[in-house]
Parts: structure tokens; sequence; C-alpha cells
């Protein structure tokens, strides 16, 4: 097979381990300071519509639909993010899972999103090299956070909210920063996701969803920003390297997950595990 | 500097705190002591804001505390260390310092986002202020170390350093030296000295006789929600009332 009929066949998927990677960090944000939060298929459904409809509709430029499509979802994490996160644990995820069925139903009832049908035609404008760039910049983004005093707040959250409290941090507006930053990079996978695979349905953004990515940051671990996208592919390509089961494809993939949560609590991608474990290899080596 | 001014404390039915009026004045170390149960965390707990007071007035440095969120509070000046050890386990000794910077790390976020000299500037000023601060509780060599790697003594002399991170004028203690042996309470009785020495004001709950009463300039005592006796060491240990509550409590239990 020649490589442009490789790529005719496998662009899609290509692609979409880069938008779930995407889509992984920014629930790694949130779950790094400690928040169950599963409305990031939500606000990556937000962004999808926001930029499809800015480009099938107002013709608007690719570059301008993708902010749009990144800021639409953000603003709305504003705004629900001042009631919603004062909630914390199971509370939180079900606050945030009704609030993604809010946006399904409504997107399914709305004119402009194109009811049930969704939206067909999307302009194809996604190349590699825009999810790339997506990726490479939200890495540094969160990178460059991670090791200031936002990036150790979020840690020092999660780990002793009440500590964190009293150690002057202002522990609402951190937690409206993550939520906000995650739903703003949800969004840009959305309308990157919306430009290449031609048709939007409400039913692509529902609980499902949801759960899906939940799990590719805490399959890949969020000890590090390489977890998130490790667990991102891993899921995106699961049920095509496992297509040969047939229909036991789904529960085959159930277990693999199954496993990696019982034998990895940190996830598939943990430092401090790998350190242990070269450690003891030089050991035997030595020996 | 802090002033109570009869705070009360009802959790339901049950009155913790009733009543209590307390001056902390600037650059003592004032103790406060009393049996299990007295209610002495809580009225840290009532300091630092993690609840309002059922009802009275309390007031540092001449303004007001009610109802100002715990960030606020500890921004205003006053830290605090915890009786049952609340550190960040999973991060580094340094780290644990450096977060109780965040208040005066007062760089904003695309600073950091574009790595810009002020934000290396200031990052790199955080991370020599924070060695200097370990070394002072005596845990410099073991920096870069996890905080729940550390023997109990050493997580409750990190937990001082990272109060003192926050730049306080009053710091809360909340039973220092719990747990630790001779020599680790000696370490702990220097470093509270050299504090009062810098000028700062010590606010501390705790049960060792021999340290409360070596160390502090007033002792307050408090007992079912009530302050029963205040004064200088000498005077609270022949206080008839103190030692029937208290100290005669402790000779027939050992």
């Amino acid at each position: 097979m020649d490589w442009s009929s490789w790529w005719a066949t496998y662009s899609t998927l290509v692609l979409s381990i880069g938008v779930y990677g995407l889509m992984a960090l920014s629930i790694y944000l949130t779950l790094s300071c400690g928040l169950l939060s599963l409305a990031n298929a939500a606000f990556m459904g937000i962004g999808a519509y926001v930029s499809a409809v800015s480009t099938l509709q107002y013709s608007l430029s690719f570059p301008a639909a993708l902010l749009l499509g990144a800021f639409a979802p953000a603003g709305v994490a504003l705004i629900i993010g001042v009631p919603v996160l004062r909630l914390s644990g199971v509370y939180l995820a079900m606050a945030t899972l009704g609030f993604g069925e809010v946006i399904r139903v409504v997107a399914l009832n709305l004119e402009v999103t194109g009811g049930p049908l969704g939206l067909n035609g999307i302009p194809l404008l996604t190349e590699w090299w825009h999810v790339l760039l997506a990726v490479v910049l939200v890495l540094l983004l969160l990178q460059s956070l991670r090791h200031s005093r936002i990036g150790r707040a979020f840690e020092a959250i999660r780990e002793d909210e009440t500590a964190a409290r009293l150690m002057g941090i202002a522990t609402h507006r951190i937690k409206l920063l993550a939520f906000v930053l995650g739903a703003a990079i949800a969004g840009l996978a959305g309308g990157l996701n919306a430009h290449y695979t031609f048709t939007l349905s409400p039913g692509n953004f529902g609980f499902e969803n949801a759960v899906d990515i939940l799990t590719m940051a805490v399959l890949g671990g969020i000890q590090g920003l390489v977890g998130p996208l490790l667990g991102g592919a891993i899921i995106t390509l699961l049920p095509e390297l496992l297509r040969g089961l047939q229909e036991f494809r789904m529960a085959a993939n159930g277990v693999i997950l199954i496993a990696v949560v019982l034998f990895l609590p940190h996830g598939i991608w943990d430092p401090r595990r790998l350190r242990r474990w070269l450690k003891k290899r030089s050991k035997h080596a030595d020996a | 500097m802090l002033t109570l001014d009869r705070i009360s404390r009802r959790f339901g039915g049950v009155t913790a705190l009733d009543q209590v009026s307390l001056k902390v004045p600037t650059g003592q170390v004032f103790g406060l002591i009393g049996p299990n149960g007295a209610g002495k965390t809580t009225v840290f707990n009532l300091i630092t804001g993690l609840f309002p007071p059922s009802s009275g007035q309390m007031s540092f440095q001449g303004q007001s505390l009610i109802g100002l969120p715990p960030h606020r509070i500890a921004t205003r000046g006053i830290a605090r260390t915890f009786q049952n050890i609340r550190l960040f386990s999973e991060m580094s000794l340094i780290d644990n310092v450096i977060v109780g910077m965040h208040a005066h790390l007062d760089y904003p976020v695309w600073d950091a986002v574009l790595r810009t000299p002020r934000f290396r500037r200031l990052e790199r000023n955080a991370r020599v202020d924070a060695h200097q601060l370990l070394q002072r509780v005596g845990l410099g060599n073991l920096s870069q170390e996890l905080a729940g790697n550390l023997s109990y003594g050493n997580q409750r002399k990190l937990e001082i350093a990272r109060a003192l991170a926050t730049q306080p004028r009053l710091l809360l203690l909340d039973e220092p030296v719990a747990g630790m042996n001779a020599t680790e309470k000696n370490a702990v009785m220097t470093l509270i000295e050299s504090l009062r020495q810098d000028h700062l004001t010590v606010f501390m709950i705790e049960h060792d006789m021999r340290f409360v009463m070596g160390l502090c300039d007033t002792v307050a005592v408090l007992d079912f929600g009530r302050i029963i006796a205040e004064g200088s060491p000498s005077v609270i240990q022949s206080n008839p009332a103190v030692i029937e509550a208290y100290l005669g409590q402790e000779d027939t239990a050992s």
C-alpha cells in the first residue's frame, strides 16, 4: 500500500489520536486540581458546533472559527463554573454530566445545529499539521503552567484543599481557571474534529464520550503530560486494533481497561514507578 | 495584635467555645493550654476563617477578621500549622515551602506562559528563600525528598517552614512538638526562640508543660470552652482552678 492510499484510509484515525490527546489533556487539567468534571465532552461539542456553523454558514476563516470554537465553551465554563465548582467529588461529576445532557438536548432541538440530523457538509479544512501544532502548543502551555505558581496551586489543592487555602491560595479562582482552560482546549479539539469528520450530530458528545475522555486520562496516568496523550492514543486505537475480535471487541476493550486500572493504579505513564523499576534492573545487572 | 472578643461557637446543640476573650500582644509567645476537647483547635479554626464564630468579634492589627475567607486571612499575615499534620505529601519539601509563597510570588499567568525574565527571577528567588527556610528548621539536606517520606517530627518542622513561607506576622502553632523526641523538641524550642528574636508573634497550643512554661510570655487556660485563667507561666502553675482542671488531672494520670 503506498503512502497516499494509506493516508486516505487512516487519516481520520491519525487525526483522532491528536484530537483525543487534546481531550485527555483538557480533562487532565481539572483532574490535576482534584476536580472530577465530566463536562469536557459537552465543551468539545460546543466548540465543534460553533466552529462548524462559523465556517459553514458564516464563511469565517478556519483560524477564526477555531478561535471562536475555543472561546465559546470557555465562556460557558466561566458562567457555570462559579456555582458548579462549589461541589466536589461525585456531586461535581453528577452536575457536570447533567450539564452535558443539557447541551446534547439543546443541540438536538436547535435549528442552527441541524437538530437530530446534525450538520452535514462541513468543509474538510483540518490538515495533519493543524492538529500537531495544536497539540504542541497546548503541551507547551501546560508544561509552563505546571512549573509555575499556578501548577503548584493545582497540585496543592488536589492534595489538601484546606491546607492550600490557608497558604493564601484563592482556591475557587484557581479551580475556575483550570475548568475554563480545560473547556477552551476541549473546544479547540472539537473545532479541529468537526473539520475532518464532515458531519456532526448531537450523539457524538454525550455520556459515552464523556466517560471515554475520563478513561483516557486515568488509563494514561495524570502524573505528567505524557500520560493523557498516551491514554488518548490507546483508547482511540484499541477498537481498531481489536477489529479481528468482531463482536467481542467492546468486551475485550473493557477487560483491557479493567486490567490496567487494577494493576497500574497510577496509569500507564507513572514516572515514579518507572524510576523504581529502572533502579531495580540496574541493581540486578550489578549483581 | 490579635483580639478575640466574647467569641462563641456552637456545633448544633454543643457549645464548643463560650464567650472566649483573648488578647495576643505583638512580639509575644502566647500559649493556650487545656485538657483534650476543651476547644483549643476550634479557636485556631475560627481565627483562620475555616468556619465563622456563632457570635463575637475578632480582629487582627485593628481590622476585623469576621467574614473573610481563609486565603484572605492568610495574606493578612496569619499562618498556621495543624495538629493532625496536613502537608502536601506527594510534593517535595522545597515545593511544599514554595506553595506557601504563593501569594507573594505575584507574577501574572502570562509571565509563566511566556517564561519572562521576571518570572524566572521570581521563581529563582523563591527557590533560594525556600532553601533557607528549610535550613532554618533543620531540613536543608532533604529538600528534594517527598514530604510523605519524612518522619513525624520532621513533618512538623516542615509545616513550620511552610507556614513561615507565607511571611506571617502571627504564627499559630497547633501542638508543634507532639510526637517528638527530646532532641527534636529542643530544636523546635530554639527555633521558636529565634522567631521571637525576629519579632514574630507566636500563638501556640501545646500539651508539653516544660515546653509551654519555658517559652511562653503569657499562658491562657481553656476548659470546656471557657477561659478559666490567664497570666504568666508561674501564675498559671500556681492557680488552683488550673491545677484542678488540667495539671491535677495530668498528675493523677501519670
